[in-house]
Protein backbone atom coordinates (compact mmCIF):
# COMPACT_ATOMS: atom_id res chain seq x y z
CA UNK A 1 0.00 0.00 0.00
CA UNK A 2 1.94 3.26 1.12
CA UNK A 3 5.03 1.27 1.49
CA UNK A 4 5.35 0.42 -2.10
CA UNK A 5 4.56 3.81 -3.94
CA UNK A 6 6.50 5.54 -1.19
CA UNK A 7 9.30 3.35 -2.32
CA UNK A 8 8.79 4.14 -5.84
CA UNK A 9 8.43 7.55 -5.49
CA UNK A 10 11.79 7.72 -3.77
CA UNK A 11 12.91 5.53 -6.21
CA UNK A 12 11.86 7.72 -9.39
CA UNK A 13 13.70 10.52 -7.66
CA UNK A 14 16.88 8.87 -6.59
CA UNK A 15 16.98 6.76 -9.43
CA UNK A 16 18.83 3.79 -6.33
CA UNK A 17 17.12 1.09 -5.20
CA UNK A 18 18.93 1.45 -1.87
CA UNK A 19 18.15 4.60 -1.60
CA UNK A 20 15.12 5.06 -2.54
CA UNK A 21 14.89 2.19 0.72
CA UNK A 22 16.61 4.79 3.16
CA UNK A 23 14.49 7.84 1.80
CA UNK A 24 11.23 5.64 2.49
CA UNK A 25 12.34 4.38 5.70
CA UNK A 26 13.54 8.02 7.21
CA UNK A 27 10.36 9.48 5.71
CA UNK A 28 8.05 6.90 7.77
CA UNK A 29 10.09 8.26 10.29
CA UNK A 30 10.27 11.76 9.93
CA UNK A 31 5.76 11.50 9.08
CA UNK A 32 5.44 9.55 12.89
CA UNK A 33 7.77 12.40 14.52
CA UNK A 34 5.42 15.05 12.59
CA UNK A 35 2.69 13.51 13.46
CA UNK A 36 1.67 16.46 15.53
CA UNK A 37 1.74 18.36 12.76
CA UNK A 38 -0.50 16.63 10.60
CA UNK A 39 -3.68 18.97 10.17
CA UNK A 40 -6.45 16.27 10.87
CA UNK A 41 -8.99 15.57 8.41
CA UNK A 42 -6.31 16.12 5.78
CA UNK A 43 -5.32 13.44 3.86
CA UNK A 44 -2.77 11.37 4.41
CA UNK A 45 -0.95 10.17 1.78
CA UNK A 46 0.27 13.19 -0.01
CA UNK A 47 1.84 14.50 3.32
CA UNK A 48 3.53 10.82 3.56
CA UNK A 49 4.99 11.63 0.30
CA UNK A 50 5.65 15.20 0.34
CA UNK A 51 7.72 13.80 3.50
CA UNK A 52 9.50 10.70 1.77
CA UNK A 53 10.40 13.20 -1.80
CA UNK A 54 11.84 15.44 0.28
CA UNK A 55 14.26 12.72 1.88
CA UNK A 56 14.81 11.60 -1.40
CA UNK A 57 15.89 14.51 -3.25
CA UNK A 58 18.10 15.22 0.07
CA UNK A 59 19.70 12.30 -0.82
CA UNK A 60 20.55 13.00 -4.28
CA UNK A 61 21.67 16.71 -3.37
CA UNK A 62 24.28 14.94 -0.92
CA UNK A 63 25.60 12.61 -2.97
CA UNK A 64 26.22 16.20 -5.39
CA UNK A 65 25.13 14.00 -8.28
CA UNK A 66 21.48 13.99 -10.61
CA UNK A 67 19.35 11.01 -10.84
CA UNK A 68 19.76 8.56 -13.97
CA UNK A 69 16.50 7.34 -14.02
CA UNK A 70 17.08 3.80 -16.15
CA UNK A 71 13.67 3.34 -16.90
CA UNK A 72 12.97 0.06 -18.51
CA UNK A 73 9.84 -2.76 -18.85
CA UNK A 74 10.22 -5.43 -16.50
CA UNK A 75 10.95 -8.87 -18.64
CA UNK A 76 7.96 -10.32 -17.76
CA UNK A 77 5.87 -8.27 -19.00
CA UNK A 78 7.27 -7.91 -22.64
CA UNK A 79 4.63 -8.95 -25.43
CA UNK A 80 4.77 -12.48 -25.97
CA UNK A 81 4.66 -13.05 -22.30
CA UNK A 82 3.04 -16.89 -21.69
CA UNK A 83 0.36 -15.07 -20.10
CA UNK A 84 -0.73 -11.76 -21.30
CA UNK A 85 -3.96 -10.25 -19.49
CA UNK A 86 -6.43 -9.64 -21.98
CA UNK A 87 -7.10 -6.18 -21.09
CA UNK A 88 -3.56 -4.67 -20.30
CA UNK A 89 -3.47 -4.02 -24.09
CA UNK A 90 0.53 -4.10 -23.63
CA UNK A 91 2.74 -1.27 -25.58
CA UNK A 92 4.14 -3.14 -28.79
CA UNK A 93 7.98 -2.44 -28.29
CA UNK A 94 8.28 0.24 -31.36
CA UNK A 95 5.81 2.21 -29.40
CA UNK A 96 7.40 2.07 -26.53
CA UNK A 97 10.78 2.86 -27.54
CA UNK A 98 9.38 5.62 -29.09
CA UNK A 99 7.66 6.84 -25.82
CA UNK A 100 10.90 6.10 -23.96
CA UNK A 101 12.89 8.45 -26.41
CA UNK A 102 10.58 10.98 -26.28
CA UNK A 103 10.38 11.39 -22.37
CA UNK A 104 14.36 11.67 -22.23
CA UNK A 105 13.83 14.69 -24.21
CA UNK A 106 11.58 16.27 -21.73
CA UNK A 107 13.19 18.58 -19.39
CA UNK A 108 13.89 17.08 -15.86
CA UNK A 109 10.65 18.63 -13.92
CA UNK A 110 8.19 18.16 -16.84
CA UNK A 111 9.76 13.96 -16.71
CA UNK A 112 9.30 13.97 -12.82
CA UNK A 113 5.55 15.38 -13.23
CA UNK A 114 4.94 12.41 -16.00
CA UNK A 115 6.28 9.71 -14.24
CA UNK A 116 4.70 10.85 -11.13
CA UNK A 117 0.89 11.94 -12.49
CA UNK A 118 0.78 8.45 -14.90
CA UNK A 119 3.75 6.25 -13.80
CA UNK A 120 2.91 6.17 -10.54
CA UNK A 121 -0.46 7.16 -10.96
CA UNK A 122 -0.65 9.72 -8.19
CA UNK A 123 -3.39 12.32 -7.75
CA UNK A 124 -2.34 16.15 -8.89
CA UNK A 125 -2.47 17.15 -4.89
CA UNK A 126 0.01 14.09 -4.48
CA UNK A 127 1.99 14.77 -7.48
CA UNK A 128 2.40 18.36 -6.23
CA UNK A 129 3.33 17.30 -2.82
CA UNK A 130 6.02 15.02 -4.38
CA UNK A 131 7.31 17.80 -6.65
CA UNK A 132 7.40 20.49 -3.47
CA UNK A 133 5.13 22.99 -6.26
CA UNK A 134 2.07 24.15 -6.59
CA UNK A 135 -1.17 22.24 -8.15
CA UNK A 136 -1.32 24.59 -11.11
CA UNK A 137 2.55 24.01 -11.60
CA UNK A 138 1.59 20.77 -12.28
CA UNK A 139 -1.28 21.00 -14.59
CA UNK A 140 1.17 23.25 -16.75
CA UNK A 141 3.90 21.25 -16.56
CA UNK A 142 2.07 18.10 -17.64
CA UNK A 143 0.34 20.00 -20.53
CA UNK A 144 3.13 21.37 -21.73
CA UNK A 145 4.73 17.55 -21.39
CA UNK A 146 1.85 16.07 -23.28
CA UNK A 147 2.03 18.46 -25.84
CA UNK A 148 5.65 17.56 -26.57
CA UNK A 149 5.39 14.23 -26.16
CA UNK A 150 2.25 14.48 -28.69
CA UNK A 151 4.33 16.56 -31.35
CA UNK A 152 7.35 13.96 -30.70
CA UNK A 153 5.35 10.96 -31.50
CA UNK A 154 3.09 12.63 -34.50
CA UNK A 155 -0.69 12.09 -34.03
CA UNK A 156 -0.51 8.81 -35.87
CA UNK A 157 1.11 7.36 -33.11
CA UNK A 158 -1.61 7.97 -30.73
CA UNK A 159 -4.60 6.53 -32.07
CA UNK B 1 -8.11 10.35 -20.22
CA UNK B 2 -6.33 10.59 -23.84
CA UNK B 3 -5.31 8.29 -25.77
CA UNK B 4 -1.23 9.61 -24.75
CA UNK B 5 -2.10 9.16 -21.23
CA UNK B 6 -3.94 6.11 -21.26
CA UNK B 7 -0.81 4.57 -23.11
CA UNK B 8 1.94 6.64 -20.40
CA UNK B 9 -0.23 4.85 -17.39
CA UNK B 10 0.15 1.46 -19.62
CA UNK B 11 4.18 1.93 -19.38
CA UNK B 12 3.82 2.76 -16.23
CA UNK B 13 2.37 -0.33 -15.33
CA UNK B 14 5.32 -2.27 -17.24
CA UNK B 15 8.07 -0.54 -15.74
CA UNK B 16 10.28 -2.54 -14.15
CA UNK B 17 10.56 -0.90 -10.19
CA UNK B 18 12.80 -2.33 -8.06
CA UNK B 19 11.06 -5.17 -5.79
CA UNK B 20 9.65 -2.81 -2.70
CA UNK B 21 11.59 -3.50 0.40
CA UNK B 22 10.35 -4.81 3.38
CA UNK B 23 10.32 -1.19 4.61
CA UNK B 24 8.46 -2.78 7.81
CA UNK B 25 11.10 -5.14 8.61
CA UNK B 26 14.02 -2.58 8.28
CA UNK B 27 12.55 -0.63 11.18
CA UNK B 28 11.63 -3.49 13.27
CA UNK B 29 15.56 -4.32 12.84
CA UNK B 30 16.58 -0.82 13.55
CA UNK B 31 14.36 -0.92 16.53
CA UNK B 32 15.97 -4.03 17.81
CA UNK B 33 18.84 -3.16 18.06
CA UNK B 34 18.79 -1.02 21.12
CA UNK B 35 16.80 -4.04 22.79
CA UNK B 36 19.67 -6.59 21.97
CA UNK B 37 22.62 -3.97 23.96
CA UNK B 38 19.54 -3.36 26.69
CA UNK B 39 22.40 -3.65 29.78
CA UNK B 40 24.95 -1.65 27.31
CA UNK B 41 24.98 1.47 26.00
CA UNK B 42 21.05 2.32 25.18
CA UNK B 43 20.79 5.21 22.74
CA UNK B 44 19.06 8.23 23.61
CA UNK B 45 15.39 7.63 25.10
CA UNK B 46 14.60 10.13 22.16
CA UNK B 47 15.79 8.08 19.33
CA UNK B 48 14.28 5.04 20.68
CA UNK B 49 11.12 6.77 21.04
CA UNK B 50 11.25 7.87 17.25
CA UNK B 51 12.59 3.99 15.76
CA UNK B 52 9.65 2.71 18.22
CA UNK B 53 6.86 5.56 17.00
CA UNK B 54 8.22 4.62 12.92
CA UNK B 55 7.43 1.12 13.27
CA UNK B 56 4.11 2.21 14.84
CA UNK B 57 3.42 4.38 11.28
CA UNK B 58 4.71 1.63 9.15
CA UNK B 59 2.74 -0.65 10.50
CA UNK B 60 -0.55 1.27 10.26
CA UNK B 61 0.29 2.87 7.01
CA UNK B 62 1.67 -0.29 5.16
CA UNK B 63 -2.39 -1.91 6.66
CA UNK B 64 0.30 -4.47 8.41
CA UNK B 65 -1.76 -3.90 12.05
CA UNK B 66 -4.58 -4.24 10.49
CA UNK B 67 -3.63 -7.34 8.10
CA UNK B 68 -5.18 -10.22 10.65
CA UNK B 69 -8.68 -8.26 10.44
CA UNK B 70 -9.90 -8.68 7.19
CA UNK B 71 -12.93 -6.50 7.19
CA UNK B 72 -10.52 -3.55 8.78
CA UNK B 73 -9.62 -2.29 5.73
CA UNK B 74 -11.55 0.50 4.93
CA UNK B 75 -10.05 4.21 4.15
CA UNK B 76 -8.20 5.57 7.42
CA UNK B 77 -10.00 9.01 8.16
CA UNK B 78 -7.61 10.17 11.05
CA UNK B 79 -4.12 8.98 12.57
CA UNK B 80 -3.60 8.84 16.24
CA UNK B 81 0.01 7.63 17.39
CA UNK B 82 1.70 7.41 20.75
CA UNK B 83 4.27 4.96 21.75
CA UNK B 84 2.72 1.60 22.26
CA UNK B 85 -0.63 2.61 20.65
CA UNK B 86 -2.62 3.85 17.80
CA UNK B 87 -5.75 5.04 17.17
CA UNK B 88 -7.54 5.10 13.63
CA UNK B 89 -10.58 6.90 12.64
CA UNK B 90 -12.33 5.03 9.77
CA UNK B 91 -15.09 4.90 7.72
CA UNK B 92 -16.57 1.74 8.83
CA UNK B 93 -15.78 -0.63 11.69
CA UNK B 94 -16.19 -4.38 11.62
CA UNK B 95 -19.03 -5.84 12.96
CA UNK B 96 -18.63 -5.29 16.94
CA UNK B 97 -17.81 -8.71 18.74
CA UNK B 98 -19.73 -10.70 21.31
CA UNK B 99 -19.17 -9.51 24.74
CA UNK B 100 -16.86 -11.87 26.68
CA UNK B 101 -14.94 -11.85 30.06
CA UNK B 102 -11.48 -9.69 29.67
CA UNK B 103 -8.48 -11.85 29.76
CA UNK B 104 -6.32 -9.65 32.03
CA UNK B 105 -3.77 -12.60 32.59
CA UNK B 106 -2.34 -14.06 36.24
CA UNK B 107 -3.83 -12.36 39.08
CA UNK B 108 -1.16 -11.32 42.10
CA UNK B 109 -0.01 -8.77 44.75
CA UNK B 110 0.66 -5.45 43.31
CA UNK B 111 4.43 -5.98 45.24
CA UNK B 112 4.57 -9.41 42.73
CA UNK B 113 3.69 -7.86 39.93
CA UNK B 114 6.51 -5.41 40.44
CA UNK B 115 8.97 -8.42 40.58
CA UNK B 116 7.77 -9.67 37.29
CA UNK B 117 6.99 -6.55 35.15
CA UNK B 118 10.28 -4.78 32.62
CA UNK B 119 8.78 -1.68 34.33
CA UNK B 120 7.72 0.16 37.95
CA UNK B 121 3.78 -0.11 38.12
CA UNK B 122 2.61 3.69 38.21
CA UNK B 123 -0.91 3.16 40.38
CA UNK B 124 -3.12 6.26 40.41
CA UNK B 125 -3.51 8.29 43.99
CA UNK B 126 -6.76 8.35 43.42
CA UNK B 127 -8.86 6.10 43.54
CA UNK B 128 -5.72 4.23 45.27
CA UNK B 129 -4.84 0.47 45.36
CA UNK B 130 -6.65 -1.39 43.12
CA UNK B 131 -9.38 -4.04 43.71
CA UNK B 132 -7.43 -6.44 42.02
CA UNK B 133 -4.15 -7.02 40.34
CA UNK B 134 -3.58 -8.70 36.91
CA UNK B 135 -0.77 -8.99 34.91
CA UNK B 136 0.09 -10.86 31.11
CA UNK B 137 3.30 -11.94 30.56
CA UNK B 138 3.34 -12.77 27.01
CA UNK B 139 4.78 -9.40 25.74
CA UNK B 140 8.08 -7.94 26.30
CA UNK B 141 7.99 -6.46 30.00
CA UNK B 142 4.65 -7.66 30.48
CA UNK B 143 1.69 -6.03 30.84
CA UNK B 144 0.10 -4.99 33.91
CA UNK B 145 -4.30 -4.43 34.84
CA UNK B 146 -5.26 -2.52 37.20
CA UNK B 147 -9.37 -3.23 38.23
CA UNK B 148 -11.58 -0.78 40.52
CA UNK B 149 -14.94 -1.79 41.10
CA UNK B 150 -17.31 1.10 40.27
CA UNK B 151 -18.15 3.58 42.58
CA UNK B 152 -19.01 6.72 43.06
CA UNK B 153 -17.17 8.72 40.51
CA UNK B 154 -16.53 5.97 39.02
CA UNK B 155 -19.30 4.46 37.61
CA UNK B 156 -19.56 0.80 35.87
CA UNK B 157 -18.35 0.91 31.84
CA UNK B 158 -20.89 -1.08 30.57
CA UNK B 159 -17.26 -2.56 27.86
CA UNK B 160 -15.86 -3.90 31.49
CA UNK B 161 -18.04 -3.84 34.27
CA UNK B 162 -15.57 -2.38 36.24
CA UNK B 163 -15.08 1.40 37.60
CA UNK B 164 -11.69 1.65 36.16
CA UNK B 165 -9.83 -0.62 34.21
CA UNK B 166 -5.96 0.90 33.87
CA UNK B 167 -3.73 -0.76 32.16
CA UNK B 168 0.43 -0.14 31.39
CA UNK B 169 2.94 -1.88 29.35
CA UNK B 170 6.30 -0.69 27.65
CA UNK B 171 5.15 1.27 24.58
CA UNK B 172 9.03 1.21 23.48
CA UNK B 173 9.34 -2.58 23.48
CA UNK B 174 6.07 -3.24 21.55
CA UNK B 175 5.26 -0.26 20.24
CA UNK B 176 2.41 -2.02 18.04
CA UNK B 177 0.88 -3.34 20.96
CA UNK B 178 -2.58 -1.58 21.09
CA UNK B 179 -4.88 -0.82 18.51
CA UNK B 180 -7.88 0.93 18.34
CA UNK B 181 -10.67 1.80 15.62
CA UNK B 182 -13.04 4.55 16.11
CA UNK B 183 -15.78 5.34 14.10
CA UNK B 184 -16.57 9.30 12.74
CA UNK B 185 -18.68 10.17 15.73
CA UNK B 186 -16.07 9.21 17.89
CA UNK B 187 -14.13 12.10 20.16
CA UNK B 188 -10.59 11.90 19.99
CA UNK B 189 -8.56 14.83 21.17
CA UNK B 190 -4.66 15.06 21.66
CA UNK B 191 -3.64 16.33 24.74
CA UNK B 192 -0.49 17.31 26.73
CA UNK B 193 -0.43 15.84 30.15
CA UNK B 194 2.46 17.45 32.21
CA UNK B 195 4.53 17.40 29.26
CA UNK B 196 3.65 14.14 27.88
CA UNK B 197 1.77 13.22 24.97
CA UNK B 198 -1.52 11.05 25.42
CA UNK B 199 -4.99 10.89 23.57
CA UNK B 200 -8.95 11.13 24.98
CA UNK B 201 -11.47 8.96 23.16
CA UNK B 202 -14.96 9.39 24.28
CA UNK B 203 -18.39 9.22 22.67
CA UNK B 204 -19.62 6.43 20.52
CA UNK B 205 -17.82 2.92 22.00
CA UNK B 206 -14.61 1.93 19.79
CA UNK B 207 -13.36 -1.07 18.80
CA UNK B 208 -9.85 -1.97 20.83
CA UNK B 209 -7.36 -5.01 20.01
CA UNK B 210 -3.88 -6.20 20.93
CA UNK B 211 -1.50 -6.99 18.61
CA UNK B 212 1.00 -9.95 20.01
CA UNK B 213 4.34 -9.47 19.12
CA UNK B 214 4.03 -12.73 16.76
CA UNK B 215 0.97 -11.18 14.66
CA UNK B 216 -1.26 -13.86 15.38
CA UNK B 217 -4.98 -13.51 17.34
CA UNK B 218 -5.65 -9.83 16.64
CA UNK B 219 -9.05 -10.58 15.83
CA UNK B 220 -9.34 -12.76 19.40
CA UNK B 221 -8.48 -9.88 21.59
CA UNK B 222 -11.63 -7.19 19.24
CA UNK B 223 -13.56 -6.08 21.90
CA UNK B 224 -15.86 -2.66 22.78
CA UNK B 225 -14.51 -0.30 24.48
CA UNK B 226 -15.37 2.75 26.66
CA UNK B 227 -13.91 6.61 26.84
CA UNK B 228 -10.16 5.70 27.21
CA UNK B 229 -7.51 8.52 27.95
CA UNK B 230 -4.11 6.93 26.71
CA UNK B 231 -0.96 8.52 27.93
CA UNK B 232 2.68 7.95 27.63
CA UNK B 233 4.37 8.41 30.70
CA UNK B 234 8.47 7.69 30.29
CA UNK B 235 8.87 4.06 28.08
CA UNK B 236 5.27 3.15 29.97
CA UNK B 237 1.94 3.43 27.45
CA UNK B 238 -1.16 3.68 30.16
CA UNK B 239 -4.51 3.44 29.20
CA UNK B 240 -7.22 4.18 31.87
CA UNK B 241 -10.40 2.61 30.53
CA UNK B 242 -13.71 3.46 32.37
CA UNK B 243 -17.56 5.59 32.05
CA UNK B 244 -16.10 8.92 33.30
CA UNK B 245 -15.57 12.40 31.43
CA UNK B 246 -12.50 13.64 30.69
CA UNK B 247 -12.36 15.93 33.21
CA UNK B 248 -12.40 12.47 35.76
CA UNK B 249 -9.51 10.58 33.35
CA UNK B 250 -7.51 13.73 33.74
CA UNK B 251 -7.34 13.67 37.44
CA UNK B 252 -7.08 9.92 37.78
CA UNK B 253 -3.81 10.53 35.51
CA UNK B 254 -2.28 13.66 36.84
CA UNK B 255 -2.78 11.23 40.52
CA UNK B 256 -0.73 8.21 38.67
CA UNK B 257 2.69 7.67 40.56
CA UNK B 258 5.24 4.79 41.31
CA UNK B 259 3.31 2.23 43.72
Amino acid sequence: MHGTVAFRTAWLITGSAADAEEAAQDGFVKAQRALGRFREGAPFRPWLLAIVSNEARNRVRAAGRRSALALRVAEERRPGDAVPSPEAALLDSERRDELFAALARLSENDRRAVACRYFLELSEEETAAVLDCARGTVKSRLSRALERLRGELGEEALR
Amino acid sequence: MTELERSLVQLGRELDYPPTPDLAAGVRARLQAPRRRRLAVLPPAGLRRALALALVALLVLAGGVFAAVPSVRDAVLEFFGLQGATVERREQLPAAPEPRPLQLGDPMTLDDASRVLGFTPLVPADPGRPDSVFVRRDIPGGELSLAYRPRPGLPEAASTGLGLLVSEFRGDLVPEYVGKLAPETTRIERLRLGGERAIWIEGTPHLFFYRRPDGLDTQRDLRLAANVLLLERGDVLVRLEGGFGRERALEIARSLGPS
